[in-house]
């Protein structure tokens, strides 16, 4: 039974754990991205390593070639050139003195690097030959490996990220946890205090029912309706609270009901608290505005409008209600709700004014209904003013 | 008349007068069995850069010593260090950068 009672997770709750869920995913993202950058520095590394060797022996002949150079300057003044390779040289205050590289600027502080898709091997000579201090070796990178980086971190990086998704989920449900328990002890007394209402219930309206209210005198009749008013106003706390718990239970008989008649129905229900309140009632109705629909689910969805335009109206005030032929509006006079508020009206347990009595699930049920028939509830409302709500098909 | 005569015969010997390097370095480096330009090739071996050739010359000119010769062992055995430069400091520096514009590599490598 508890069971069936889902969660139902209100707005900002839903929206507290998106966030945490975005955030989550974000963190994990950003270190994701930082080990994968790691990876990617390594084996960068690694691969210039391996290079290195082979550099430093083109170096060596190409060095070579410069001392050959050096001795000959005087009547050979060609630059040594190779296939493999491009290469410059620098005298020890870094001013170049010939290159044949792509790079215009050459990184003479490091070892060996990576830019642009070639790779840089620098070299101290011993000897300076032609004033060359420096020498930089530039060649392609086949850029094999950095396929292979890729490859490794779409696939690591999407199992990991799959993996951390996974832990996301579960770490979720642990904070979950504690809000699902409350919502379930909440659910489970709400449902044991209706269990222990129904007998009593039952008993009072039956007795009221079978009283022979005109053969009291006035006194006893007055307080005869008190004890109806105040009985009906558990009867119909006692109905909601038995729907939200077995509304997946009840089988729904649709059928074309006369909206007009029901509200009418529906007011006499009430009649006795719109004359306690003093509220002065208006109906327009069209004739004949039928709707397919559950008959005791529409008139749940009326009964709870009424009585909440009822219960909040002031005293004295008025209640005008309008059928026409898609548009059922319940409007009053009484306090109104603030704007920001409209929206969470619907959710269940959601109260804003303490001075009135209720558990708030009135429109919670209301929404569940028109929902499950898809009916439109547009609410108007002006703090001070008055509330309409309003029904369309 | 006298004046205009003085300024040409002034004219003409500016034209034809010597630099520095060519009036005391070269002039006896011609004759040397080791030509002028095998020295340059050696500090630039050692030194590099154009500061660092011109100022180990300046130093070896002004005081030499075995110590600061780029010389081979043989060669200086064979020819001895130098006398020291009578030259002043600006005319030794004007001499020096003439020679590193001969012989410097800088935009003769093809």
């Amino acid at each position: 039974m508890l069971k069936s009672w889902d969660i139902n997770l209100r707005e900002s709750e839903k929206k507290t754990l998106l966030s945490f869920l975005a955030l989550y995913l974000f963190l994990m993202f950003v270190i994701l991205l930082f080990v994968g950058v790691l990876y990617y520095v390594s084996q960068k590394e690694v691969m210039l390593q391996s290079k290195r060797m082979e550099l430093s022996d083109l170096t060596n002949e190409h060095i070579a070639k410069l001392k050959e150079l050096h001795v000959t300057f005087y009547k050979n003044k060609n630059y040594p050139r190779d296939e493999r390779f491009n290469s410059a040289i620098y005298d020890s205050s870094l001013k170049q003195i010939f290159s044949t590289t792509k790079a215009k600027k050459i990184n003479l502080y490091e070892d060996s690097y990576l830019e642009d898709g070639k790779i840089y091997f620098i070299k101290e000579l011993e000897s300076y030959y032609l004033g060359a201090r420096y020498i930089a070796i530039e060649v392609d990178d086949a850029g094999i490996w950095k396929k292979k980086v890729y490859q490794d971190l779409a696939i690591y990086g999407s199992i990991v990220f799959m993996l951390l998704l996974l832990f996301g989920y579960f770490l979720l449900n642990i904070l979950l946890q504690p809000m699902r328990n409350a919502l379930a002890l909440l659910d489970r007394f709400i449902k044991d205090t209706t269990h222990e209402l129904s007998t009593p219930v039952n008993a009072i309206m039956s007795n009221i029912e079978m009283i022979d209210i005109d053969s009291l005198d006035e006194k006893l009749q007055k307080k005869i309706k008190r004890i109806n008013i105040g009985a009906r106003t558990v009867a119909n706390l006692y109905q909601d609270l038995t729907y939200l718990m077995l509304s997946h239970k009840i089988v729904s008989h649709d059928e074309d009901v006369d909206v007009g008649l029901l509200v009418k129905e529906r007011v006499e229900y009430f009649s006795l608290f719109l004359e306690s309140k003093k509220i002065e009632f208006n109906i327009k109705a069209q004739e004949h505005i039928t709707v397919h629909i559950d008959r005791k689910k529409f008139a749940k969805v009326v009964d709870n409008i009424l009585s909440n335009a009822i219960k909040y109206n002031s005293v004295g005030g008025k209640i005008d209600v309008e059928v026409s032929s898609n548009v059922l509006s319940i409007e009053d006079t009484g306090r109104g709700i603030e704007q920001k508020n409209i929206k969470r009206m619907f959710e269940r347990y959601s109260r804003f004014d303490p001075s009135v009595g209720g558990f708030g699930i009135g429109l919670s049920i209301v929404s569940m209904i028109t929902k499950e028939y898809g009916l439109h509830v547009e609410i108007k409302s002006t703090v001070g003013v008055g509330t309409k709500v309003s029904i369309s098909w | 008349m006298v004046k205009i005569i003085t300024i040409v015969v002034l004219f003409s010997l500016s034209l034809s007068a010597k630099s520095v390097y060519e009036q005391d370095c070269m002039s006896c480096h011609q004759t040397m069995a080791v030509k002028i330009d095998k020295f340059f090739y050696r500090y630039l071996l050692k030194y590099s850069s154009e500061e660092g050739v011109k100022k180990a010359m300046t130093q070896y000119l002004k005081n030499p010593t075995i110590q600061k010769t780029v010389l081979s062992d043989g060669l200086i055995n064979r020819f001895g260090v130098k006398k020291p430069t009578k030259l002043s400091d600006k005319e030794l520096q004007e001499a020096l950068d003439e020679y590193w514009e001969i012989y410097k590599i800088f935009g003769k490598l093809k």
